[in-house]
């Protein structure tokens, strides 16, 4: 979820994260506890973010924030009517 | 909430020479957690300390979770003195790391940095490989998951490329 106060500084941007910024190759050996833990990752959350430029990326996080906080000012509310 | 924008806008303007790190770095290679403070490692260099103060003073840093009223002063002698301090500002929760466990310092991580373009400005973030190498190193069960959604990114990456 993007800012509309923000987007057209986003719309300006690379739409991707480049690879070629960071393509060395991997320097350890896979390890098996987190080979397990991969396979319970959300591909498709990954796969929306990486169309995202960077900047995007943090728009949407800060946007999370929000999200959250709100959230929580609604428990507090809740807890406090019983 | 933590304004990452802003703070990053504050450093980056200011001539503070840093390296996003963990969470935020996650975020801007592409990760789906949510992150809730800004860690950066910063250049242990008296000239880059004097930067530090600068930025940050007008946005009343102090020792997160500590309580009110202690003798905490932001300036150069208080860097010089300390490592690794992790702030609550008025922009928001920030992590200044002079070392990070498995990757060192500023001088030691540069050359695995990447340059960002970020809110119009350059802004160096660790490379994914040697993220995923420091939160490794680091050995924190917290961070299993970061982990495995970190390598499934690169696999992404390279499934794209």
């Amino acid at each position: 979820m993007i800012l509309d106060a923000d987007l057209s500084l986003a719309e300006t941007l690379p739409t991707r994260y480049d690879l070629s910024m960071d393509e060395s190759p991997p320097r350890i050996p896979p390890d098996p506890v987190i080979e397990a833990y991969k396979k319970d990752v959300d591909r498709t959350l990954l796969r929306e973010n990486l169309k995202r430029s960077v900047e995007e990326r943090f728009l949407r996080l800060m946007e999370l924030h929000r999200f959250a906080e709100e959230l929580q000012r609604a428990g507090r509310a809740a807890r406090q009517q019983r | 909430m933590t304004d990452f924008q802003g703070l990053l806008r504050v450093l980056i303007d200011a001539g503070v020479e840093f390296i996003v790190v963990e969470g935020a770095a996650a975020t801007g290679h592409g990760s789906a957690r949510l992150t809730l403070d800004l860690d950066i490692v910063y250049r242990r260099t008296p000239e880059n300390h004097t930067s530090l103060v600068t930025a940050l003073a007008p946005h009343t840093p102090y020792l997160r979770g500590a309580p009110p009223g202690l003798p905490f002063r932001w300036d150069v002698d208080t860097i010089e003195r300390g490592l690794n301090f992790t702030l609550t500002t008025s922009l928001g929760e920030l992590d200044l790391l002079g070392e990070i466990i498995g990757g060192g310092g500023f001088d030691e991580l540069l050359p695995d940095s990447i340059e960002l373009q970020l809110f119009g400005r350059p802004c160096k973030c660790l490379g994914l490989e040697r993220l995923i190498e420091v939160k490794r190193a680091a050995g924190r069960p917290k961070d299993l998951e970061a982990i495995a959604e970190l390598e499934a990114l690169r696999d992404e990456l390279r499934s794209q490329d």
